[in-house]
């Protein structure tokens, strides 16, 4: 996939494009909304994220630019400024999602998942591991037909995992991602121990889960 | 007690303290005023008589009675007259209270003494005026002057409530805007319309200054907001490079786990930044409240979050939903927070085996959420701040900054609910979330 990372601090956008070149996707970088105008006008791109806060250029023009230059690209926005306005506006005028700084890697490389998925018709609707069938469209989990009985957290947080396939995620990754917006200063580790804890318990009763994985000192994985 | 009624009665009481000294005074002031009236005019009827004496001589006075004494009364005896010869060395002329013996009756009078001489004998010449007639004038006066007194405190208590409530309603105005001010931002600031000088700087002087409090208010809204993105970026790139870090394949374990637990603490920074931010923007009325809310929708939902956390350490999470309430014009996610940052600060401070309930209830007609629990409890003089940023409880072991239970104030306050905390240090902490119908 071939993406444009319009930042203008160079540190995040050069972390940025390390991260995802790791997950072979190709990146270019846009410091100044100047540069990026540019950039959109010749190029074709897959994925854009997109910094609001550009010191000279209204992001919010830059998207408008980008739904007439390139029709197919995901815009990805990412601000530093959470604000619901922003969010609301930004979807509005056409990004596919929003980001609010900072922000996990994997969560940006998981958001470009999602949004390619829906986006592109990339149809991986159902994962397979072993005898569990994880049915991403239906949010159920199934062992050999049987529906698990699992909470909708539950779902979410192994989802989470078998969608970084083979990828530690820490237990502040995952609390981000289930539960991002609960607004809870007081982040506990255990919080997500709890949740793995009982998503092995139920999913043991099925069949085993040894696939699960707990990674000594960083957190979770789903291993197949 | 109001100004109005202050101002009223200290004059009233000065008016009163002035009229009972005039009062005491009256007795001693008009029997001064009358002696020295009736002293003048017995100094005048003896001008008359003598001059009567000059032009005519003494003998026709003294020509009808025994032991040449002439003496007149009139028939009340209110006033006599003698004249009567004395030694030639006898002088005499003052005035006196002197008793006179009438018919066997003794009476009291102001009796005028004057010696004169008429062809070379001494006559002492008498002129009376008894001393009840001079007090039943001087009670009448008397009288008249209190009856007058009485009518000029109830006139003058009248005209100053009158005056003084005309002159002060301004300042009524004042209060009464003051007093439905709950923010400056919601300060009426139309002027007053008042002749007095004082009231319109005051009225204008508290316009101004709620206009500058809006404006520091703002300012240090505006602030923390500034700051709070600022911040996030750099915390931002650090994370991303410490989350690259951990992607290289050749770190050791020990790298690894530190570079987990500076991401852990990174981590701590972040919500920290993002809870000033959210503060600040609940505070900015920067949150839309367009949802209809079930209250016991939303605790539900709460519950089923923390259950496994309260059931990992082996509490009993009690859910009382009795009462139903819907709120309209309300963020329910926000509000979601709200109940969520205080059942889980209520199970964090709980021990094992402990209980935790949630009820919901009408008290005084108004909806509460109660969430009980029977913790550690809340030392009193703890109390006071404990919706206040950065103010840790006393106890190590509590990794929270606090601001949870701010983050749940200010959502409290952007919803009209008030939030009642109760405690006991060893036996538990109850919040009551009090509904406020007439926000």
């Amino acid at each position: 996939m071939n993406t444009l990372i319009v930042e203008d601090e160079k540190s995040l956008a050069n972390e940025i494009a390390e991260y995802l070149q790791k997950e072979n996707i190709i990146c270019d970088k846009a410091y100044t909304g100047i540069s990026a105008s540019e950039q959109i006008a010749v190029n074709q791109y897959d994925f854009i994220l997109l910094d609001l806060g550009l010191p000279d250029y209204d992001g919010l023009d830059l998207i408008n630019e980008i739904r007439k230059e390139q029709d197919d690209a995901a815009i990805i926005v990412i601000t530093a400024r959470g604000d619901v306005d922003d969010k609301v506006k930004g979807l509005d005028m056409g990004a596919d999602d929003y980001l609010a700084k900072p922000f996990a890697l994997i969560e940006l490389y998981s958001r470009m998942q999602a949004v390619a998925r829906r986006k592109f018709k990339i149809s991986t609707n159902e994962i397979r591991i072993d005898d569990f069938v994880i049915d991403l469209r239906s949010r159920k989990v199934l062992f050999k037909n049987e529906e698990a009985d699992i909470t909708r957290k539950q779902f979410d947080l192994l989802q989470y995992l078998v969608l970084n396939r083979n990828k530690a995620l820490s237990r502040i990754q995952l609390y981000e991602h289930v539960w991002g917006n609960l607004l809870d200063d007081q982040y506990d580790s255990n919080f997500i121990d709890v949740h793995i804890k009982n998503l092995r318990k139920k999913l043991s009763g099925y069949g085993q889960v040894e696939w699960l994985k707990t990674v000594r000192g960083v957190g979770y994985m789903a291993e197949y | 007690m109001k100004l109005r009624h202050k101002l009223t009665l200290a004059n009233l009481l000065f008016k009163l303290g002035f009229v009972i000294l005039f009062m005491i005074a009256t007795p001693w002031l008009s029997e001064r005023i009358n002696l020295y009236q009736t002293d003048n005019e017995l100094i005048d009827k003896r001008e008359t008589v003598i001059s009567i004496i000059s032009e005519l001589g003494v003998e026709p006075f003294l020509l009808n009675e025994e032991n040449d004494v002439f003496g007149s009364y009139n028939i009340l005896k209110e006033e006599f007259i003698s004249i009567e010869p004395v030694h030639l060395d006898d002088f005499w002329n003052f005035i006196e209270v002197a008793k006179r013996s009438i018919d066997n009756e003794i009476i009291d009078y102001r009796v005028l003494n004057y010696s004169f001489l008429v062809d070379g004998e001494m006559f002492l010449l008498e002129i009376g005026k008894s001393l009840s007639s001079i007090k039943t004038t001087e009670s009448n006066i008397r009288r008249i002057t209190i009856g007058f007194l009485i009518l000029f405190l109830l006139i003058s208590v009248i005209f100053e409530m009158a005056y003084t409530g005309m002159l002060l309603r301004p300042l009524n105005t004042i209060i009464e805007k003051i007093k439905t001010t709950a923010n400056p931002s919601n300060y009426n600031k139309t002027p007053i319309t008042s002749s007095t000088f004082d009231f319109k700087v005051l009225d204008e002087t508290l316009s101004a200054l709620m206009t500058k409090t809006e404006e520091l208010i703002a300012r240090e809204r505006e602030i923390t907001q500034d700051i709070s993105h600022e911040l996030m970026t750099p915390v931002s790139i650090l994370r991303s490079k410490l989350e690259n870090l951990l992607t290289h394949n050749n770190i050791s374990e020990e790298t690894a786990e530190k570079t987990q637990e500076a991401l852990d603490t990174l981590h701590r920074l972040k919500t920290l930044i993002s809870s000033l931010l959210l503060i600040a923007r609940i505070e900015s009325r920067q949150y839309l409240k367009q949802d209809t809310v079930e209250i016991t929708e939303v605790l539900d939902e709460m519950i089923d979050e923390l259950l496994p956390l309260a059931e990992e350490k082996n509490i009993h999470f009690q859910r009382t939903l009795g009462a139903d309430h819907k709120i309209t014009n309300a963020n329910r996610t926000l509000l979601f927070s709200m109940f969520f940052n205080v059942a889980n600060n209520a199970i964090r401070h709980t021990p094992q085996n402990g209980s935790v309930s949630v009820l919901t209830t009408f008290e005084n007609r108004a909806f509460c959420v109660v969430i009980r629990d029977n913790g550690e409890g809340i030392s009193p003089e703890l109390l006071p701040q404990l919706f206040m940023r950065f103010k840790r409880k006393n106890n190590a072991d509590d990794d929270g900054s606090g601001i949870g239970l701010a983050i749940a104030k200010s959502i409290a306050d952007y919803h009209h609910i008030r939030i009642k905390v109760e405690s006991m240090p060893g036996e538990g902490t109850s919040f009551t979330f009090i509904f406020l119908q007439n926000p």
